[in-house]
């Protein structure tokens, strides 16, 4: 039997073992996505469905520290959602418990 | 190719394409090629007032690697057939 | 090329990854989408006067520094104010 086919021998393998599963994927520009996977390719390009976004807005201080700031979270939700693979810094199955 | 096929099947669907520049613009999906260009017809940008600079667009070609995302139209895209297919398309690429 | 076909001798808009606006008449292009307007100007927006236009004349865009290219309805964009126009720039691409 091939063991690819099977068991987690590379890095996609996991995300193919998360299709149709709910996943977490952090994003570039401070953006976290969970949302059920039902499509992917070598890109890392996705497609996910009930899909709540959250953002992280740093506002800084007046006259703080580099770093400093209040952080503001915004959320939203979409039904059906591409998102580019370019975007995309890390995908995370499901937690299994 | 699997994204661009399923791209292809939601032509003359109205989709949001949000862009790295954070603009908004929603239309009807006319065509798609394989880098992911997007081609829209009948514009309308999100937050108008915000974004007046596209007024007196109609229709647009945007370049795929400013894609962000695109919202979907969810009753057109059949789950199952997508996860099927991306099954095929990796085990494909396996045996390469 | 999803084609820039359709686009060849009409006044379009070119948005960049810099957030520059510049509207002309697609006099050409090629397969990587370099661009080259005819009759170009900058349409620079700003939040505190209206839009300023800054003639550029015969324009070669490369194809990587756009973001979008659109049609402009003649009607709609002679019939806008320009100088009545307050609005930020268009934000630059962030990958």
């Amino acid at each position: 039997m091939d063991p690819s086919s099977s068991g987690i021998q590379e890095p996609f393998d996991l995300i193919r073992l998360s299709l149709s599963e709910r996943v977490f994927v952090k994003l570039r520009g401070d953006r976290e996505l969970t949302g059920v996977l039902h499509a992917y390719d070598g890109h890392m390009n996705l497609i996910l469905s009930d899909v709540e976004e959250t953002i992280m807005i740093v506002d800084p201080i007046e006259g703080g520290m580099e770093g400093q700031g209040t952080v503001k979270v915004a959320k939203r939700k979409m039904e059906m959602l591409f998102v580019r693979g370019d975007g995309v810094i890390l995908v995370s199955p499901p937690s299994r418990t | 190719m699997l994204i661009f096929s399923v791209f292809k099947t939601l032509t003359d669907q109205r989709v949001t394409v949000e862009l790295k520049n954070d603009l908004s613009i929603t239309g009807v999906l006319k065509s798609v090629d394989q880098f992911l260009n997007i081609r829209l017809d009948s514009i309308s940008v999100l937050d108008e007032a915000r974004h007046p600079h596209m007024m007196a667009v109609k229709n647009c070609f945007i370049r795929g690697s400013v894609v962000r995302y695109v919202q979907l139209p969810a009753e057109h895209v059949d789950t199952q057939l997508l996860e099927d297919a991306t099954r095929r398309e990796v085990a494909a690429q396996g045996k390469r | 090329m999803s084609s820039l076909q359709g686009y060849v001798d009409r006044r379009v808009l070119l948005v960049l990854q810099d957030g520059r606006a510049i509207v002309g008449v697609l006099a050409g292009y090629d397969q990587k989408s370099n661009v080259v307007l005819s009759d170009s100007k900058e349409r620079i927006y700003s939040i505190d006067e209206g839009v300023e236009e800054v003639e550029l004349g015969l324009y070669l865009v490369k194809g990587d520094m756009i973001v979008l290219i659109g049609e402009i309805d003649e009607a709609i964009d002679q019939a806008v104010d320009l100088a009545s126009i307050r609005a930020e720039p268009i934000l630059p691409i962030r990958y």
